[in-house]
């Protein structure tokens, strides 16, 4: 809530009380009886409000400040001009960045490649956390371990990660082109980062590494509720298992992909710092997205009514994958 | 053709045996129920002739074909379930055809199979509800038009009726009979509800520790029970047990003594023996001596009494003490017995009651197996209102 909003309530609040009191002392009239009650529910509900208020300002003010603010801010700036080392001016507002957006190919591409990692990320990584959760629900040996197992580098930071994979990723010394070449599959061999036909395909692999351990483990949660019986009903009723997956199992498990889903794209958007220690600010344009170049236009080229106009677009993206989710959790009665 | 046969089947896991060497035939067309305490290996049977375990030993004959390493989709059989298990991402309509669809029939195959189902249970009109919008009853109806609509040679039931309130239960229990008398397919049917097996079943099959313990119909499991087990799980309330000593004279224990001539039940003095009455085979003496062949009297006192409104049951203690062992019921000293409601009974009132000897049975205490199920030795050998057992025994 907004603080100016809660400081009103509360003196009118304080107002309430005194015609109250006045109120009582005069007549019993209807009306002003109705205004009794009515008031006594506020002086209560108000009552909480100031007691519980040590709880939830701070935290209120902050966020307000440090996110809505901060927001609300990066919006102003990107209607305004400024760029270089001098101080924004307000005095002339205008969408002249949006429209310089959209002429600029640059930003084209950044829109489309962040699309297509949102996707591919969000897509591979569901498939191979669903097969391996199925895997893992088999009342395999060492369940426990392998859960950790694959839960594990999501634990990692991602600029360690990084390190690892440029690394692994390497032309000459990486282990994926040794490990090819000792299996005599040279020609299998690429430049995995630094072709442009390879780049965005080795990065989504690299995050998929991350993040499928945390799909497989919301969707272990998901087929552990899923009763044996329907197993079996599939079964006597003739399903073979691909067809039980399919049919049967993975349709009952769409809340777990729904929220896996939205964590996961979410993520996608704000993908900064694995690219960023992969490729600094210049990624070149086959896996530039709009967080880097986001990055590149404020910090690297002073642009910051640009750098802002990008990252309210990524706003927007975030608000559409993560809007129509809460609404219909909130529907549902969930929130 | 239905029939349905278990030869020497045994499952083993580890280092525990849920069934053991287990022998059923059951023809076609019959109701059967599986009937004993959990964990008696009632549902792994079922398991078994369904094909969702796959027995250690011992091989599983359907319609006179042996499946026993069949999937349970090649074997002719359909299963309803406890928690029922329908699909609940599809309508009444997709979770009843499922089963038909896999099998590519035609749609207006598939069609006039839902709809005869759907008649059947009495479903018309609710094919596009989704499973969370009907009632418990409703649910289990489709589950079982799933089950009808195959057609298959043998339905397999899992405790159908064990998630539905008691008065459904009843329902839904009468409605099944009348299922079975229309379609007249095998069912097997597993429960823990002896009440259920007694009222529904053309045979049940009491099952304890992996081991089939009797098959019959249910009066005869009532009346003959083949042991000690069968005695004490068929009938509600649970028959009484007295554990005693054959003697030269009959029976003796601790606290009562029933006289008959050993000699002609095939016991001797010496032999351990368990005495088994139901509480509505015990009369109180007076009323007592309107029955063709009752015991001599034994006293005891009235402790609890439980007006049921049909009747009044009665629980007599055969010394001044209670002493309950409820993990060997039969080494208490408590009788149980049925009166008619009429009765006028209080508490901690002497009382003296006589048996039946038409219904006392014998049990062999070690084995538990069962050796007399009267103490007359022919139906038309008494008729005095005698006290003693000594003139029945010709």
């Amino acid at each position: 809530m907004n603080p100016m909003d809660l400081v009103s309530r509360l003196v009118r609040s304080a107002d309430d009380e005194a015609h109250e009191d006045a109120d009582v002392r005069t007549d019993g009239g209807t009306a002003t009886s109705e205004r009794q009650g009515s008031g006594r529910g506020f002086l209560a509900s108000n009552r909480n409000l100031v007691e519980s208020l040590p709880f939830w300002l701070p935290p209120a003010l902050l966020v307000g400040l440090f996110v809505y603010g901060a927001i609300g801010w990066n919006v102003l700036i990107s209607l305004t001009d400024w760029e270089g080392l001098g101080s924004p001016e307000y005095g002339s507002l205008d969408l002249s960045m949006y429209a310089q957006l959209l002429g600029d190919d640059t930003f084209i591409i950044a829109f489309r490649n962040t699309l297509v990692l949102l996707i591919a990320f969000t897509v591979v990584s569901l498939a191979v956390g669903l097969v391996v959760a199925i895997l893992v629900d088999q009342r395999i040996r060492f369940e426990n371990t392998f859960r950790t197992v694959y839960l594990l580098p999501m634990s990692l930071s991602f600029v360690v990660t990084a390190i690892f994979w440029s690394w692994m990723y390497n032309f000459e010394i990486g282990m994926i082109n040794q490990l090819l070449r000792l299996a005599g599959l040279d020609f299998l061999t690429q430049q995995w980062i630094s072709d442009p036909q390879w780049k965005m395909a080795a990065i989504i692999f690299a995050l998929m590494w991350q993040f499928s351990g945390y799909c497989m483990v919301v969707y272990l949660a998901g087929l552990r509720a899923i009763p044996t019986e329907q197993y079996e009903a599939a079964r006597t009723d003739g399903a073979s298992t691909l067809r039980m997956y399919w049919r049967i199992i993975v349709p009952q498990l769409r809340a777990s992909t729904t929220s896996a889903a939205v964590v996961l794209m979410v993520f996608a958007l704000k993908a900064f710092d694995f690219l960023y220690v992969l490729f600094g600010d210049t990624p070149g344009p086959s896996v530039d997205i709009l967080s880097v170049m986001m990055f590149r236009e404020a910090f690297s080229t002073t642009n910051w009514a640009y750098g802002s106009a990008i990252a309210t677009v990524l706003f927007l993206m975030a608000l559409s994958v993560i809007g129509p989710y809460l609404l219909t959790q909130y529907r549902r009665g969930d929130l | 053709m239905g029939d349905v046969k278990l030869e020497n089947v045994t499952k083993r896991y580890e280092d525990v045996t849920a069934v053991d060497n287990m022998n059923i035939q059951i023809h076609d067309g019959e109701f059967v129920c599986l009937v004993g305490p959990s964990g008696c290996g009632k549902s792994t049977t079922m398991e078994m002739v369904a094909g969702l375990t796959m027995p250690t030993e011992g091989t599983v004959h359907i319609a006179g074909r042996e499946v026993t390493n069949l999937p349970p989709k090649d074997r002719g059989v359909a299963m309803v379930f406890q928690n029922i298990a329908l699909f609940p991402h599809m309508d009444v309509y997709d979770n009843i055809s499922f089963g038909l669809r896999l099998r590519n029939f035609e749609k207006d195959e598939i069609d006039r199979r839902v709809d005869k189902a759907a008649e059947v249970v009495q479903l018309e009109g609710m094919l596009d509800r989704m499973p969370d919008e009907m009632s418990g009853g409703q649910r289990q109806r489709v589950a079982i038009a799933r089950a009808i609509v195959r057609q298959p040679d043998v339905f397999l039931m899992d405790e159908p009726l064990a998630n539905l309130d008691a008065k459904l239960r009843v329902h839904m229990r009468t409605e099944l009979q009348r299922l079975h008398k229309d379609l007249e397919t095998t069912v097997i049917y597993v429960t823990h509800d002896q009440a259920e097996a007694m009222t529904m079943s053309d045979r049940i099959a009491i099952i304890d520790g992996g081991q089939l313990q009797q098959i019959d119909p249910p009066l005869e499991c009532y009346n003959q029970p083949a042991n000690l087990f069968v005695a004490g799980f068929i009938g509600s309330p649970s028959m009484n047990f007295v554990e005693g000593e054959v003697t030269e004279n009959g029976f003796t224990s601790e606290y009562m003594d029933v006289e008959f001539d050993p000699s002609n039940y095939g016991v001797s003095a010496g032999d351990k023996v368990t005495l088994g009455v139901r509480p509505e085979d015990i009369y109180p003496a007076e009323s007592g001596r309107s029955i063709s062949s009752p015991t001599g009297e034994i006293r005891t006192k009235t402790d609890v009494i439980e007006p049921m409104g049909d009747e009044i049951f009665i629980y007599l203690l055969l010394s001044e003490e209670v002493e309950t062992d409820l993990e060997d019921p039969a080494a208490s000293n408590q009788l149980l017995i049925s009166v008619p409601p009429d009765s006028d009974v209080e508490e901690d009132q002497d009382m003296s009651v006589v048996l039946d000897r038409n219904k006392i049975h014998l049990f062999d205490t070690e084995s538990g197996q069962a050796i007399e199920h009267s103490l007359v030795a022919s139906p038309a050998a008494s008729g005095a209102s005698g006290t003693s057992g000594a003139e029945s025994d010709d």
